[in-house]
């Protein structure tokens, strides 16, 4: 095995985790029977590193097949690296029947016209999703191994999510993609986050949506539990009413944000460039310029805590459009300005 | 309310006062007493008030600070973060012991290790080393004590032999500005050098608190910034724009939502500075007299703080309809500094340091003082559980008599208080700016 091949199975030692290192390799399927008995997986992950390159040496192991073990760590790993969301634009008429073969063979053979010396490695996941390795090299140098770029597609869909991208390599692949596609551009969907399944959930709506309706949800029945020597104490009429209003902040809440699980946004950022306005302050109010501020938010899972915000009345509902772009457009990178007339007048401006 | 544990703990309600020097070079406060004056913006209740205190000495700049201490020392304090306690006064502390009080230290954190109290902390190896340095020349006034560097160095895990050892642990007690009156109080045997500020692991620092304590007799709580030192903080950074760009206003609130949400609220300095602006031209003269022609400058009330404040939750508040209030607010940065609610501060030069020590200094003392005025002899105890069986007496006693002698009677205990309490810090970035401090008091 060459040095770089060495150097690549240890990068991806270090980065795959000793718990999902057995069912990498067995899935990977390079091993003999013997050769994955042998691997002790008790043992440090230096041990196994040294026991692994010399199964590798034994097997006559090259870059290509390495390169192998680590789309399949990634693509059942999928939650790691920051992922950003892209969207294709204008498509064209034959855009809708493009199938898996002509996409590849497009892809390929246009990435290859624009970078020599690139590797591309395509695979097709379960749930119709393009998975895309490519490794990066110029007209003086081979391709690079250590800094893939992955990217996942949606056939039938317009969306892309990429990862581990420079800005130089993004108007070559944009190009690629956008040729072997058949659409007429490319742009930035403003969304980015840590988990490829939570951003893909968000922009394609594959989570429980909730209507609203002419039928709103009817309050909780009152606890049976509470013993009468309370009831005595609670107005039946107030506890009513609190639990109307509380029924209805739960609706919008959930109108807005949707019902159940929700996919996990960690931050969303605000870029705000609106005027102040405040009736007690009148200097600040007259001032021409916008007051310009940038508010992020974060949180484990983010909708989760903006929806237990409108539901538990720290938000204001109805829920503020701001926050309901969130995943009615399926973004979280927002630039406000003010636009057009009138007091609400914010409207999120693509930033492209 | 803020949120208290214990009264060791406890620090109490805000009240800020600021000051602002003059160009004569010499300033002078003028001191108004009496609580009940009606033209005084003070407020006997919870909300805060400013006022001007009169002492008619002229006390080194800090801006000799830096220039007195040596750059080296200084620059171990700057650009980190540090993790802020108060300290009660040290019995027997000799300046002059310093080599004993490192063998000393050394021994009890390798007696610490033996029994395995320290076993999570990493990166000290066997061969560690304990260094006491006097850092000199970080003082306000005569009476304040020297400040003292600690550092704890060790190799790195993995480090090779000749590898020098890098400190793994840094702490320092420091006293700028104290009180003279109550400096001058303190017993004999007593130094105090109430701020004690240390980054590095935990285990290593509760190990050296508990050094001290022991060896030293003292006590040692920590230091939280409640949310309105926060607010005037933030005030008062968002006041020096002019002199010194504060680069952005950065303020992070958590909000009690399941799970918790954080909002990071950054605005563009030149607004911030605009709006601050806004909010103090809109305020009327202050009270009559003389101070008029400084009301408008020298002098921040707190009403301004939290118009300041309402004007930035309210254009929050028309944007995403979240109330702000419902949250709380855990952190305040700018390029000047930033100060975090659980008693982080982290300083990015020198200048701004001896600002920052002050401030909490002398919030230390109002913390320390109100600690020894209040009920005195149950917390004491409750410290020194096993005072009975020593031979002498616990040290405090003689600490806590002393102070009894001052004490007035008990029906002027609120006066005194109040008169001891109002301190004034005076804080000179640059030769002939304009500067502006608070002194953040707290007073129940």
């Amino acid at each position: 095995m060459d040095d770089s091949a060495k150097r690549l199975l240890q990068r991806l030692m270090r980065r795959i985790p000793t718990p999902t290192l057995r069912s990498a390799l067995e899935k990977w399927g390079r091993l003999t029977t013997e050769q994955q008995k042998s691997m002790d997986f008790t043992q440090s992950k230096w041990a196994l590193t040294e026991r692994l390159l010399g199964i590798c040496e034994e097997n006559e192991l090259a870059v290509k097949q390495l390169t192998d073990l680590e789309m399949i760590h990634v693509i059942d790993n999928p939650d790691q690296g920051m992922w950003y969301a892209f969207q294709l634009m204008d498509p064209e008429d034959d855009a809708k029947s493009v199938d898996l073969t002509q996409f590849k063979e497009q892809f390929k053979s246009h990435l290859r016209e624009l970078v020599r010396n690139v590797s591309i490695k395509m695979k097709k996941h379960t749930d119709e999703a393009v998975w895309i390795r490519i490794a990066w090299g110029d007209t003086f140098s081979r391709p690079n191994h250590l800094k893939p770029t992955y990217i996942v597609h949606y056939l039938q869909t317009p969306y892309v999510f990429v990862t581990s991208i420079t800005s130089k390599q993004k108007p070559l692949l944009s190009q690629a993609l956008v040729l072997s596609t058949r659409y007429q551009a490319i742009k930035d969907a403003n969304l980015s986050g840590r988990k490829l399944t939570a951003i893909r959930d968000l922009l394609m709506k594959k989570y429980q949506q909730v209507f609203p309706t002419k039928y709103p949800i009817p309050p909780p029945e009152n606890n049976q539990t509470i013993s009468t020597f309370v009831l005595l104490f609670i107005d039946q009429h107030i506890e009513k009413e609190q639990a109307e209003l509380a029924a209805n902040r739960l609706q919008m809440a959930c109108e807005a944000f949707g019902g159940g699980m929700l996919p996990q946004l960690q931050s969303a950022v605000y870029k705000l460039e609106t005027k102040f306005r405040d009736h007690s302050n009148k200097t600040m109010t007259e001032r021409e310029e916008p007051f310009r501020c940038v508010v992020k938010f974060t949180s484990t899972n983010l909708l989760e805590s903006f929806r237990h915000c409108a539901s538990s009345g720290i938000a204001s509902t109805p829920v503020t459009p701001l926050l309901s772009c969130i995943p009615l457009k399926g973004r979280n990178y927002f630039l406000i300005t003010d636009n057009g007339p009138g007091p609400s007048s914010q409207r999120g401006q693509p930033q492209v | 309310m803020e949120r208290h544990q214990n009264r060791e703990t406890r620090t109490p309600r805000n009240n800020v006062v600021v000051h602002r020097r003059r160009k004569s070079k010499s300033y002078r406060l003028s001191y108004r007493s009496g609580l009940g004056a009606a033209d005084s913006r003070l407020g006997w209740s919870p909300a805060l008030t400013a006022r001007r205190l009169n002492t008619s000495r002229k006390a080194a700049g800090i801006s000799n600070i830096a220039e007195r201490v040596d750059p080296g020392q200084l620059a171990l304090l700057v650009k980190t973060e540090w993790q802020l306690s108060y300290v009660t006064p040290l019995h027997q502390f000799r300046h002059t012991q310093l080599k004993s009080y490192a063998r000393q230290l050394s021994a009890f954190i390798a007696a610490g290790k033996q029994q395995g109290l320290a076993v999570e902390v990493e990166g000290l190896q066997t061969t560690f080393r304990v260094s006491f340095s006097l850092v000199q020349g970080m003082t306000q006034s005569d009476e304040d004590a020297e400040s003292v560097l600690v550092q704890i160095h060790s190799k790195r895990l993995f480090a090779r032999q000749d590898e020098p050892q890098k400190p793994v642990w840094s702490g320092w007690l420091t006293c700028i500005n104290g009180n003279p009156d109550y400096l001058r109080a303190l017993p004999k045997d007593f130094v105090c050098l109430p701020l004690f500020g240390c980054s590095g692991a935990d285990g290593l620092s509760a190990l050296v608190k508990s050094w001290f304590q022991q060896s030293f007799d003292c006590c040692f709580g920590l230091l939280e910034i409640s949310h309105t030192s926060l607010q005037w903080l933030m005030a008062l950074w968002t006041n020096c724009h002019a002199e010194s760009g504060i680069q952005h206003l950065k303020m992070i609130w958590t909000l009690p939502a399941a799970p918790p949400l954080q909002v990071t609220y950054t605005v563009d300095p030149e607004d911030a500075w605009e709006l601050w602006s806004s909010v103090r031209k809109g305020k009327g003269g202050g009270g009559g007299g003389e101070e008029e022609e400084e009301a408008g400058e020298n002098y921040i009330d707190i009403e301004e703080v939290t118009s300041f404040m309402q004007g930035l939750k309210s254009h929050f508040y028309r944007h995403f309809r979240l109330d702000l209030s419902a949250g709380s607010l855990n952190q305040v940065s700018t390029a000047l500094g930033s100060a975090k609610y659980s008693g982080r501060m982290k300083v990015p030069s020198t200048r701004e340091l001896c600002q920052m020590l002050s401030v909490f200094a002398l919030l230390i003392f109002v913390n320390v003082l109100f600690f020894f005025f209040s009920d005195l002899q149950q917390p004491i105890h409750d410290h020194h559980p096993d005072a009975a069986d020593r031979v002498r007496p616990p040290q405090n006693a003689h600490l806590i008599e002393r102070i009894q002698t001052l004490m007035p009677p008990e029906n002027t205990i609120a006066a005194f208080i109040w008169q001891k309490l109002l301190q004034l810090v005076l804080v000179f970035i640059r030769n002939e700016a304009k500067h502006y401090l608070s002194l953040i008091f707290n007073i129940k």
